[in-house]
């Protein structure tokens, strides 16, 4: 008796070792949770290769409509013009940047956005409305440049817009009010004298601009792609990439923001005139703006402008780029 | 107990008879040539050298005592005797360890919804700092210092969140230490849009909206995957704390038949109708299966309660709560992006359908979530006040109206919403965890108790067959 239930008690206590250990294994013990694996930020991501569409032969970018005639007095626009459907709106709708200190930035302090781009905007209002304040701003990137004037979501882009030919085919330009010209951003310190010295360095410029497409013909350079040369310059900062590159009126803006960024000296290496962008189908307005941009020129508006926003960083005003007219619808 | 040294000690302290044993056990290494046969009376140890073990002799040894000892009558009681202990003891076994397993359920499902409050709360914070520091941008100067502390507050919270977060739950280390690490980022580029904002310099909008989307590309994601995770832990808890009754059950209902069956037949054996101490035996597991069958149906029934209830109404809430934070910030964005911010309006809808159907889902759960729908949608007649002002051209008014703190301003009605909503989750995540709480009062005491019951039964069973063992003497 004495071994059978030494046996039995035995069994027994087997039998609780495996079902107390049944009962804890797994207890609280779980899979590791997951770490998502992010996907990269678009900002650092190469930029992808540039799609050119050949210019068609003897295309002057710079050649616009001439202005029929002296323009009608503001609150007159002539009826049935593409004036009058902004004038009966109430305000010009305009695709601007809010972050290219000088051209067109929002101040952090009052909230408003304004620059030298601004500037033609409102000479635009005031001829339309006789104030130059009915302007409601859409910030867009330098990619959406061509959309929202395409699908008439704005009247008119004023955002540092290189006139060429490619741009003609999907838009048409008003005449020439600034003839920039590309240059390079560097770290203060830096040994190179150009572009051509930033061999196998990180270059940025914003994604469907002419100075990402500049920047691709240079061998040896890595091209990174952000949304706006702001984000460019975050890039910078955060030392991701090595240089920027873009208009020099941009370039000394986003200069004024870090003291540790420098303009390399060396002339620029293209011609970038700005335009003001405006739909293919509206001509009538681009007429219009025309005879505003022709009047700012002679009666020293455009001087002023210049005085105000770009002097302090590309010295003393030139004369205002002549208007080219000619082209024909 | 010691060892026998070798089989003829074995056999010797064994076959000289029931009870005493070992009374006459020779000395170890001393061993007696003729063991005297006893009980079933059949002669054993056929020849076997003495003093030389083997193997098979010990074999031998073993199985012709066993087979001696459960031979005829007293060695079918004997075998009885065993069943019944053994189906005792299992039966206590099994009451012991579903008690204490499904208690340990109750407790892990509990700390797991726990966890899932914390990880939700987390990701409340930081769509609320975000929702903040995007609002303050928009308002041109200085942020308003209120704004501020609130940034500063929900920051903090988070932070000291990730670290209890990291605490309680030892699984959740990796993803929580890359939050953190992820958290550390956006908080770093929120200062420095801040300081570059300071010093009324553009640069400092894209920093926040590098902030804004590292936060919702790169740390909201974690937090979806930890509330995943968290999510299926407490559903396989409460699926545990559900589903252990099936062992004692089966080892009850074992029981019951071995000794109700042994019963039967030492009743048409011995003509005697009851054996108290094994009809006592049996008694006591009944009444404990019956008992602990019913209580551990009732856990079952509370634990589903709580799960379609109180903890549905908890995640429900959090999930409304987290959208909404995160709609506040889209609308802010959508007007810093001024004219381009359709995808960040487009956002804000998807957000805003998301708080309105956990709004309804949490009302019908707790009745105090009722007042989420309609305070929501009194922050939606807010919002749409500000895009028809956006559109219409009006971004200045647009802009006062979602940063301003008047009766129709976004924050303000926005703020209703947040303190009704943050009421209600308080209220569902501590009903769900008291809950879960209150069986765990008395489920130690009845595994112990249960336990108890089956040793109880064992030494019942064994003392009721050894009455009649006790006649074949």
């Amino acid at each position: 008796m004495s071994l059978t239930s030494r046996g039995v008690l035995g069994s027994a206590f087997a039998a609780l070792a495996i079902l107390v250990t049944a009962g804890c294994s797994n207890g609280g013990v779980y899979a590791t949770t997951q770490i998502p694996t992010p996907a990269p930020p678009s900002s650092t991501t190469p930029a992808p290769s540039a799609t050119s569409v050949a210019p068609p032969a003897a295309c002057n970018p710079l050649a616009s409509f001439a202005p029929t005639g002296a323009n009608p007095a503001p609150g007159a626009m002539p009826a049935g013009s593409y004036m009058a459907t902004i004038q009966k709106r109430g305000r010009l709708i305009a695709g601007v940047s809010s972050d290219t200190l000088l051209l067109g930035a929002r101040n952090p302090l009052s909230g408003r956005i304004e620059g030298f781009d601004i500037e033609m905007l409102k000479a635009v209002s005031k001829a339309i409305f006789g104030d130059p304040n009915k302007i409601e701003f859409r910030v867009i990137t330098a990619a959406q440049r061509p959309a929202v004037l395409k699908d008439g979501s704005v009247d008119i882009v004023a955002r540092a817009y290189t006139m060429n030919c490619d741009r003609w085919q999907l838009i048409n330009f008003s005449t020439e009010y600034y003839l920039a010209g590309q240059k390079v951003l560097v770290a203060k310190g830096s040994t190179a004298k150009g572009i051509e010295d930033l061999k196998g360095k990180k270059v940025c410029a914003p994604v469907g601009s002419t100075s990402m497409a500049k920047l691709k013909t240079f061998p040896g350079l890595v091209p990174v792609g952000s949304d706006t040369h702001t984000g460019c310059l975050v890039l910078f900062q955060q030392g991701k990439v090595d240089a920027i590159t873009g208009d020099d009126t941009v370039l000394a803006g986003l200069a004024a923001q870090d003291p540790y960024a420098v303009v390399v000296k060396a002339p620029a290496f293209t011609q970038e005139p700005y335009g003001l962008g405006i739909a293919k189908k509206n001509t009538d307005f681009v007429k219009f703006v025309n005879g505003v941009l022709q009047q700012m020129r002679t009666d020293g508006q455009w001087a002023a402008a210049y005085d105000t926003w770009l002097k302090g960083a590309l010295g003393p005003a030139p004369a205002p780029p002549a208007a080219v007219y000619g082209r024909q619808p | 107990m010691s060892q026998p040294t070798n089989p003829m000690r074995r056999s010797a302290s064994t076959a000289t008879g029931h009870g005493i044993g070992g009374a006459q056990t020779t000395s170890a290494g001393q061993p007696s040539q003729a063991p005297p046969t006893s009980g079933a009376g059949r002669p054993t140890n056929v020849a076997q050298p003495a003093g030389v073990p083997t193997v098979a002799g010990r074999l031998g040894d073993a199985t012709t005592f066993v087979r001696r000892a459960m031979s005829g009558t007293p060695g079918r009681l004997r075998i009885l005797a065993a069943l019944g202990i053994v189906v005792s003891l299992l039966f206590g076994v099994s009451a012991f360890s579903t008690f204490g397993s499904t208690n340990d359920a109750l407790s892990r499902g509990e700390a797991n919804t726990a966890q899932l409050v914390r990880i939700q709360a987390i990701h409340t914070n930081l769509v609320r700092a975000d929702a903040d520091a995007t609002n303050a941008f928009l308002v041109g100067g200085l942020e308003p210092p209120a704004q501020r502390a609130d940034y500063t507050r929900s920051m903090a919270q988070a932070s000291q969140l990730i670290a209890e977060a990291a605490r309680a739950q030892s699984a959740d280390g990796p993803a929580l230490g890359a939050l953190n690490s992820s958290v550390l980022s956006y908080a770093s580029l929120v200062e420095q849009a801040r300081a570059t904002n300071r010093q009324a310099l553009p640069l400092g909008a894209q920093y926040l909206r590098l902030a804004s989307s590292g936060l919702r590309s790169e740390t909201l994601p974690i937090l979806d995957a930890l509330v995943n995770a968290n999510q299926a832990r407490v559903g396989a808890e409460f699926d545990n704390a559900r589903s252990e009754s099936g062992a004692l059950i089966a080892a009850g209902v074992l029981a019951l038949l071995v000794l109700i069956g042994g019963m039967i037949w030492l009743s048409l054996r011995t003509h005697r109708y009851i054996n108290p101490p094994l009809a006592a035996a049996t008694a006591a597991i009944l009444v404990t299966l019956v008992i602990g069958a019913i209580a551990l149906s009732a856990v079952g029934s509370r634990v589903s309660q709580v799960r379609t209830g109180s903890y549905a109404a908890t995640l429900a809430t959090a999930k409304a709560r987290i959208a909404a934070f995160d709609a506040k910030s889209n609308e802010s964005l959508t007007l810093i992006a001024r004219g381009s911010g359709s995808a960040f309006e487009k956002a804000w809808k998807s957000s805003s359908t998301v708080v309105a159907d956990q709004s309804a889902a949490a009302a019908k759960l707790s009745s105090d979530a009722t007042q989420m729908g309609a305070l929501w949608t009194t922050y939606v007649d807010t919002h749409k006040q500000i895009r028809a002002a956006d559109d219409g051209g009006q971004w200045e008014a647009a802009v006062g109206q979602a940063t301003g703190n008047g009766a129709k301003t976004a924050n303000t009605t926005f703020d209703a919403f947040d303190s009704s909503s943050g009421a209600a989750l308080t209220s569902s995540s501590s009903a769900a965890s008291a809950s879960l709480e209150g069986p765990r009062t008395w489920l130690p005491f009845a595994a112990w108790l249960g336990l108890l019951v089956g040793i109880a039964a064992a030494v019942s069973a064994w003392w009721g067959v050894s009455l009649r063992l006790e006649e074949y003497r």
